[in-house]
């Protein structure tokens, strides 16, 4: 028991402090990842199942939605084309780097942290797609959270909300930037820390991720500020912000890859 | 009859019923279901303790902990250390429970999963990672305690019936 004890315990110690085991779990994983897949399986399968059952008229109207929705994206996207070039024409007037490209790769949730208060999601690409540990991964309405570690075919990701995870972000309204953290109570909340009274940020102003740490690419959404609080007792405001991203229903996240890289 | 040379047979069946507690441990539940969910690992881990002593003991549940911690993400070691102290103990209280009553054994259940528990939730402390807000998790080993007395007879069936010695 003593040296299984001990041993357990050198282990806990080299995998929190240092990388020496990420090797051994690594290959460990290609081992229990087919129980992960499984796992999954129910839900795959009522996936396949509600895409192969849809009324035709359903999928017809579904068609018609989703072509107008990609008329007005393109619409969109023109101007920002526009837009960017232009930011990227007075960008290289003040003598600024430009601004990398970014691009995404499709990946999908096939699993949750056993664990109810710790906020991670399994998703189904790993090493063998090219992930790497810190990647930024978003849904289709925010940034969703960022790769902790990673195995052959898949990898798990932190969201925004766990309690150890912060987030460097600035009001998109003037451009204040805060550091937003997750919440132990729920998980739907990020709160500011440190903010003071002073601090220009009322409800309903949208925070998007400020670049800062060099981590997340500046710009994606974070959240949006459901309540001020200033509390004369408090030497700091409460901030609550809801996430955008929908951290328990997204099936279909985007992992972001910078430029070349690959 | 087969005629087998090894005293030891039926490896598979423990095996299998490791992978499919595993399963249980990782296969998702709903939100408000999730604290309640039990410790299947460990209450498989005392079961083949308490039925087969001489064939699962520290190893085998260090070694099962290890694979869970893999697939939980979770601390390497943490599971496999919290699973060799339950079934160190249960190998101290295998003669007892093997005589005590249903209700008995699921009173021993409730401690010895309690006890794990605790040492993971220790553990998470000291390395800075517990984020639980107050003592819910503890509720995990009441549904243990509770679901325990379906697992052993289900478990007994298996073993009786796939002779595993």
């Amino acid at each position: 028991m003593l040296g299984l004890a001990l041993l357990s315990m050198i282990m806990m110690l080299a995998d929190s402090r240092f990388n020496y085991l990420d090797q051994v779990r690594f290959y460990a994983s290609y081992l229990v990842t087919p129980l992960h897949w499984l796992a999954d399986t129910p839900r795959s399968i009522s996936d396949s199942v509600n895409n192969n059952l849809q009324s035709r008229s359903y999928l017809i109207g579904e068609n018609q939605r989703l072509k107008e929705q990609l008329l007005t994206q393109q619409y969109r996207l023109q101007k920002l084309e526009h837009l960017e070039a232009e930011n990227d024409r007075l960008n290289e007037l003040l003598n600024a780097s430009s601004i990398v490209d970014e691009r995404g790769v499709l990946a999908q949730v096939t699993g949750e942290s056993p664990d109810p208060f710790i906020k991670r999601v399994l998703i189904n690409a790993g090493s063998t797609d090219g992930v790497y540990i810190g990647q930024p991964v978003l849904d289709a309405f925010g940034l969703l959270g960022q790769v902790v570690e990673v195995e052959p075919y898949s990898s798990w990701v932190l969201l925004i909300t766990d309690p150890q995870h912060l987030t460097p972000v600035q009001v998109n309204r003037n451009g204040n930037r805060a550091i937003a953290s997750g919440t132990q109570d729920s998980l739907h909340r990020l709160t500011l820390n440190n903010i003071s009274d002073t601090f220009d940020i009322v409800t309903g102003d949208v925070l998007v991720t400020s670049g800062f740490g060099g981590r997340f690419p500046a710009g994606y959404p974070v959240g949006v500020v459901t309540s001020v609080l200033h509390d004369p007792g408090e030497p700091f405001a409460t901030v609550s912000v809801e996430p955008t991203a929908q951290l328990d229903r997204s099936r279909n996240v985007l992992l972001v890859f910078r430029g070349d890289a690959e | 009859m087969a005629v087998k040379f090894s005293k030891h047979h039926g490896g598979w069946i423990i095996f299998a019923t490791f992978a499919v507690a595993a399963l249980f441990t990782v296969f998702p539940l709903p939100q408000w279901l999730e604290s309640y969910r039990p410790e299947w690992v460990a209450l498989v881990v005392i079961y083949w303790v308490m039925a087969l002593p001489d064939r699962v003991g520290l190893f085998t549940a260090w070694i099962a902990g290890f694979f869970l911690d893999v697939l939980e993400g979770s601390l390497l070691g943490l599971n496999a250390l919290a699973l060799a102290l339950v079934a160190y103990l249960a190998l101290s209280l295998y003669q007892r429970m093997r005589m005590f009553t249903a209700i008995q054994q699921s009173s021993t259940i409730l401690i010895l999963v309690g006890i794990h528990q605790l040492l993971s939730f220790w553990v998470l402390t000291a390395n800075n990672q517990n984020t639980a807000p107050n003592l819910i998790f503890m509720i995990s080993a009441l549904s243990s305690a509770v679901i325990w007395p379906f697992i052993f007879l289900g478990l007994r069936y298996l073993r009786r019936n796939f002779h595993v010695a």
